[in-house]
Order: structure tokens, then C-alpha cells, then sequence
């Protein structure tokens, strides 16, 4: 057999396993059960140049807000089932509500909402990369500003 | 096939002795006993006594120094990467290796690829494009902001307070300003 011929016929081979891995990797997308949703609640403020080892993961993102010191208050995860809400109380009376929506190229989309009390304070829907994070921050805790860091994950 | 050809075709193997022990007893207590053999074994000893006469006086005339010396030069000598890789190059390929190769260096980059896409998950995740993309956004009357940051890759939303005062006792007014 020639070699275009030999080619050609490897090639087809390896393109039968390339559709096969895709399909496969279609259906992972399409059959994850649920949503593991990442918060961390961070105080960021002026008031000392403290920065919480914790949060080394964070430094690269969190240094785009020009505050002097970072500290992580609080951290919790939940794992949320497709169109359920996971809520998470945020220091200073709120809460959080994140309701994961659909998974779509390799991107998640989700629901947040930020109250005060009763009070909405933000309604958003974002789409985000599977395993990627978001940062939502502004209001105002101990003399500083709260950072919530949004992390999500198809499981 | 009788016991005795058998033998025959053995007999050779057997006087350089390499016979296992149990066929070397077998072939030894054959020929003791049957003549034809014995003749057989007896003939060809004489063959092999012969052959290395013969050998021994024509190597005797041979001047191996030469030949061993050129074998040790070219173990010596160092030969160049450019040598190495050419001898590389044309066993590696091949007409059919290559047929191999071509299709599965494009299988490895496009799996790399998609793999890579499909499975990353976690805070390395910063590095990479982690921009988040915002569908809708109600704050409530409230000024936001909304900062993609190209190094880190990284969506910012960051809430005003409103001039009601809706913070907390501590009464911070510091937060009404952008911090980015």
C-alpha cells in the first residue's frame, strides 16, 4: 500500500476516535448532576497592611482594588443541583443567592442576587468559565469594603 | 524418523556440547552401543580436528592488530550530534512510522487542546481566560461599575452604596468611591 494511501487510512482511524472522544466529552457536558458554588467573603480595607495567607490565590485578582489589606471572613461551598438556589449569608445582615442556570460551551450560566435584609441590593445573571471565578464587591463592612469571590464548577 | 537419525542430526550439537544434560546422556549412551553411530561420531571428530588444524595455521598468517585497532578507533571516536541525528532521522522515518506519526501528532495537539479546555477547573484558572460576561445586571437605582482586568483575567462588579445611607452603623462613607 502507498503512503498517501497508508495516510488516508490512519487518518480516518484516528478521526473515528476523535468523534468518539468528543461525543463523550458532549455528553460529560451535557449530563453534569450539579454546580459546586465557592464563596469567599473577604474584607478589604485601608486600615492596616495585613494580607491573610489565605487568600494567595487570590493576591493577582484582588490587587486590582488598590486596597492596603485583604482578610478572608468567611468560606463556604455548596453543591446546588441545576435550577436549585444556594443561599449564603454574607457578614452585615445580607445574603446571597446563586442559582446556577445552564451549562453551555464549557460556560456556566449563573443567577446571583445581593440583599441587605430584605432589601435587593443586585440581581445579575453571568456567564463564567467551568471552574472559573467572579468578584462582586462594594459594600461597606468595618471600615472597609466587602469582596465576595464567586467560584463555580460542573460536577 | 528412526532413533538413529535422530541421533545423527544430533551428534554435532552434541560435541560442541551444546546438549542439555538429558539429551547429551541419551546421545552418549546411543552411540556407545550402536556402531553406525560411533562410526558417524568418530568421523566427524576427525572433520572438526581437521577444519581447526587448517584454521589455526591459516589464522596464524593473518595480522589481526590492524583490523581490532580500527574496530577500537571507530568505538572511540566521537561522532558529531548532526551524525547522530541524521542516523536518528533515517530509522525514525520510515514509510510506515511515518504514516503513524502524521496522524497521531495531530490527534496529540487537538486532544492537548481540547483537553486542556475541557478540564481545567480551579484557581489556575486566574491565569487563563477567567473573564466572566454579564447577561443582566439590576442594582436597584444603585451606581455600579463593571471592570474586566486584562492581566488576571478577572470580572470585577463592584456596588455603590446610594446616599441614603444604607450601610451598616459603623457609618463608612469611604466605600462611595471607586477603589480600582
Amino acid at each position: 500500500m502507498s503512503l498517501p494511501a497508508i495516510l488516508m487510512k490512519r487518518g480516518l482511524l484516528f478521526s473515528v476516535f476523535w468523534y468518539l472522544a468528543a461525543g463523550y466529552s458532549l455528553a460529560a457536558e451535557i449530563s453534569t448532576q450539579s454546580v459546586q458554588i465557592k464563596i469567599e467573603t473577604i474584607l478589604a480595607s485601608d486600615q492596616s497592611d495585613e494580607f491573610d495567607s489565605r487568600l494567595a490565590p487570590l493576591q493577582r485578582q484582588l490587587k486590582v482594588m488598590k486596597y492596603r489589606s485583604y482578610r478572608l471572613l468567611k468560606e463556604e461551598s455548596q453543591t446546588v443541583p441545576w435550577q436549585g438556589s444556594a443561599a449564603f449569608e454574607i457578614p452585615g445582615g445580607r445574603s446571597l443567592a446563586v442559582t446556577p442556570q445552564e451549562f453551555r460551551d464549557k460556560r456556566l450560566a449563573l443567577k446571583v442576587g445581593l440583599q441587605q435584609g430584605e432589601k435587593p441590593l443586585l440581581d445579575t445573571t453571568i456567564r463564567m468559565n467551568n471552574g472559573g471565578n467572579f468578584l462582586l464587591g462594594g459594600p461597606p463592612h468595618e471600615g472597609g469594603a466587602l469582596v465576595i469571590s464567586i467560584w463555580a464548577t460542573a460536577q | 524418523m528412526t532413533d538413529c537419525e535422530q541421533i545423527r542430526e544430533s551428534l554435532g550439537t552434541w560435541l560442541d556440547g551444546e546438549l542439555g544434560r538429558f539429551e547429551a546422556e541419551a546421545v552418549r549412551s546411543h552411540v556407545e552401543k550402536c556402531p553406525h553411530c560411533g562410526e558417524e561420531k568418530r568421523q566427524l571428530e576427525r572433520l572438526q580436528v581437521a577444519l581447526r588444524s587448517v584454521l589455526e595455521v591459516e589464522a596464524s598468517r593473518m595480522a589481526f592488530a590492524p583490523f581490532w585497532n580500527g574496530v577500537q578507533c571507530r568505538i572511540a571516536a566521537k561522532r558529531s550530534w548532526f551524525e547522530d541525528l541524521s542516523d536518528w532521522l533515517s530509522s525514525a522515518l520510515t514509510p510506515p512510522r511515518l504514516a503513524w506519526a502524521v496522524p497521531a501528532v495531530i490527534a496529540l495537539v487537538l486532544g492537548v487542546w481540547s483537553l486542556d479546555s475541557f478540564f481545567y477547573s480551579g484557581r489556575s484558572g486566574a491565569q487563563r481566560n477567567n473573564f466572566a460576561s454579564v447577561d443582566s445586571i439590576d442594582t436597584y437605582g444603585r451606581n455600579v461599575a463593571l471592570l474586566r482586568e486584562d492581566e488576571t483575567k478577572t470580572t470585577v462588579i463592584w456596588l455603590y452604596q446610594n446616599q441614603e445611607g444604607e450601610n451598616e452603623s459603623s457609618g463608612d462613607t469611604d466605600e462611595k468611591r471607586p477603589s480600582f
